[in-house]
C-alpha cells in the first residue's frame, strides 16, 4: 500500500491524494475531512506514516 | 354508473391503504428492499470501527469495536421480498458503557423537509419493516438530527427465533431541535445492534441528547454467531403502516446513484472521452447518470487497468469534479499530447470505477 501526494489542476501545493493498493486496485482523493478515504489517510499519517510527495510539475 | 366526489380528509381501503401517503415519494427510505448493492455485489464485508462504512445503498453501519459483526446482501426474505440485509455477530461480545453498534440510513433533508420536524407542525411519521432474528427479546432503534442531539428511541420485540415478523412504529413528529432540510442530514434511521448505556434511553419519548437504543435491549453483538436480517424498511408521512412502496429497480438504483456510483463498463466497454496531456496523462470526461448529492471527491479504480485508444492506461488520479461529471487524469504511457483518446473498461471486463463523496 502507498500514499502518494500530487497537485490538482491549478494549485500550488498537494491538495489529492492516489492511494494504490497491493492488489493492484487505485483511489484518488481530495483533501475533504468529509471523505472516509481521506480520513483513513489523516489516521495512516498520525501512525508516524510518510507519503510519497507529489511529483513537481 | 353514477360519479360523485366523496369528502374526506384520509380514506382507507379494506386491506388497509391509506390516501394519505398513497401518491408521490411515499417511502423516505431508499432501498428499503436491500436489493441494490453497487459496492459489493453480495459479498460479506466487516466494517472498520470509528467511521460511517457502507454497505448495500444507501446503508452504513457505525461499530465502536472492530471485527464484531459482518453484514452482506442476503436472499432469505419474507414473502413479497427477494433480498434482505444480514448481520451476523462474529463474537461473544460484552458491550462497554460507551459502545455503539448501529445499522443505520440517513435521509437527504430535502427529502424530509416536508416532514416539519423542528417546528410546531411536525409530522406524525410511521416506520415499517421486516425483521428475522436467531434471538428472541426486545430490540431498539432511533431517530436522530444530524446534529446528534435530538434522539427518538423506539423498540420493537422479536417472538419467535428465525421467523420473518412485520413491526410498525409510529412516532410523533419533534417539535424541537434542528433538522436539516437541504442536502445535508436530514434525519437518522438506526436500528441497534449493541450499545451500552451511554447510548440507550427509556422509549418513547424525545429527548436530548444522542441515543441509538432501548434501555434492558437484546445486543445481537453478545451472541456469537445471532443473525439479524431485515427488509422492506418504509419510513413515512402519517400514522398508519401502508404496503411497501416499491418502485422500480431502475428507479431505486438512480436513486441511489446520488450518492455513490459504480460503473461496470465490461471488455472494451465505453467509460469516457479525453485528451492527452501529456505522453503520461489523459484528461478524461466521465458523466455522471444521475446528479450527485454534492460534488464527489474521491474515485477507485479496481479489477483491471482501462483500456484505451491508444497508449496503455496504468492508472487513475482525481483532479475535478462536478455533481455531473468528474474529470479525472487517467494515466499511462504512450500517449500522443493533444490526441483524443477513448477510455474503456479492459479486455477481461473486470474493470470498475467507482464514485465516492455523495454519502450522507
Amino acid at each position: 500500500m502507498n500514499y502518494k501526494l500530487y497537485k490538482r489542476t491549478g494549485q500550488s501545493t498537494p491538495d489529492a491524494v492516489v492511494l494504490t493498493r497491493d492488489d493492484g486496485s487505485m483511489t484518488s482523493f481530495m483533501f475533504d475531512p468529509q471523505n472516509s478515504d481521506y480520513i483513513a489517510f489523516l489516521k495512516w499519517i498520525e501512525e508516524g506514516n510518510v507519503p510519497t510527495p507529489a511529483e513537481e510539475q | 354508473m353514477a360519479y360523485g366526489v366523496v369528502n374526506a380528509d384520509k380514506m382507507t381501503t379494506s386491506d388497509g391503504v391509506s390516501s394519505s401517503g398513497l401518491y408521490g415519494f411515499k417511502n423516505r427510505i431508499l432501498n428499503g428492499q436491500m436489493v441494490i448493492d453497487q459496492r459489493n455485489a453480495g459479498a460479506s464485508v466487516t466494517p472498520a470501527n470509528g467511521a460511517s462504512i457502507y454497505t448495500l445503498d444507501r446503508w452504513s453501519f457505525y461499530v465502536s469495536q472492530a471485527s464484531k459483526l459482518t453484514t452482506q446482501q442476503s436472499s432469505t426474505a419474507p414473502t413479497g421480498f427477494v433480498n434482505s440485509l444480514l448481520v451476523t455477530s462474529s463474537s461473544a461480545y460484552s458491550v462497554l458503557t460507551g459502545d455503539d453498534f448501529e445499522l443505520r440510513q440517513f435521509i437527504e433533508g430535502y427529502n424530509t423537509a416536508d416532514l416539519g420536524f423542528g417546528t410546531a407542525g411536525a409530522s406524525t411519521v410511521t416506520l415499517s419493516f421486516w425483521v428475522r432474528s436467531s434471538l428472541t427479546g426486545t430490540f431498539g432503534g432511533a431517530i436522530r438530527n444530524s446534529a446528534n442531539d435530538r434522539s427518538y428511541v423506539f423498540s420493537y420485540t422479536i417472538s419467535s427465533a428465525n421467523t420473518w415478523e412485520q413491526k410498525t412504529v409510529t412516532i410523533a413528529g419533534d417539535t424541537s431541535g434542528t433538522w436539516l432540510t437541504t442536502n445535508g442530514r436530514g434525519m437518522a434511521v438506526i436500528f441497534s445492534l449493541g450499545a451500552g448505556s451511554t447510548f440507550l434511553k427509556a422509549a418513547g419519548s424525545w429527548g436530548a441528547g444522542e441515543y441509538a437504543g432501548v434501555t434492558g435491549q437484546t445486543n445481537l453483538v453478545g451472541t456469537n454467531g445471532a443473525t439479524f436480517y431485515i427488509t422492506g424498511v418504509q419510513l413515512e408521512k402519517g400514522s398508519t403502516a401502508t404496503s411497501f412502496d416499491y418502485r422500480p429497480y431502475g428507479t431505486e438504483l438512480a436513486l441511489c446513484q446520488r450518492y455513490y456510483m459504480k460503473f461496470y463498463p465490461g471488455a472494451y466497454g465505453p467509460l469516457g472521452i479525453g485528451v492527452a496531456t501529456s505522453t503520461t496523462a489523459v484528461s478524461t470526461i466521465i458523466q455522471l447518470p444521475v446528479t450527485f448529492r454534492t460534488k464527489p471527491t474521491g474515485i477507485t479504480l479496481a479489477g483491471e487497468a482501462f483500456n484505451a485508444t491508444s497508449g496503455s492506461p496504468t492508472g487513475i488520479t482525481y483532479d475535478q469534479a462536478t455533481v455531473n461529471a468528474i474529470m479525472p487524469y487517467v494515466n499511462g504511457t504512450g500517449f500522443t499530447s493533444g490526441n483524443v483518446v477513448s477510455i474503456r473498461g479492459g479486455g477481461a471486463g473486470t474493470t470498475t470505477l467507482s464514485i465516492d463523496g455523495g454519502e450522507l
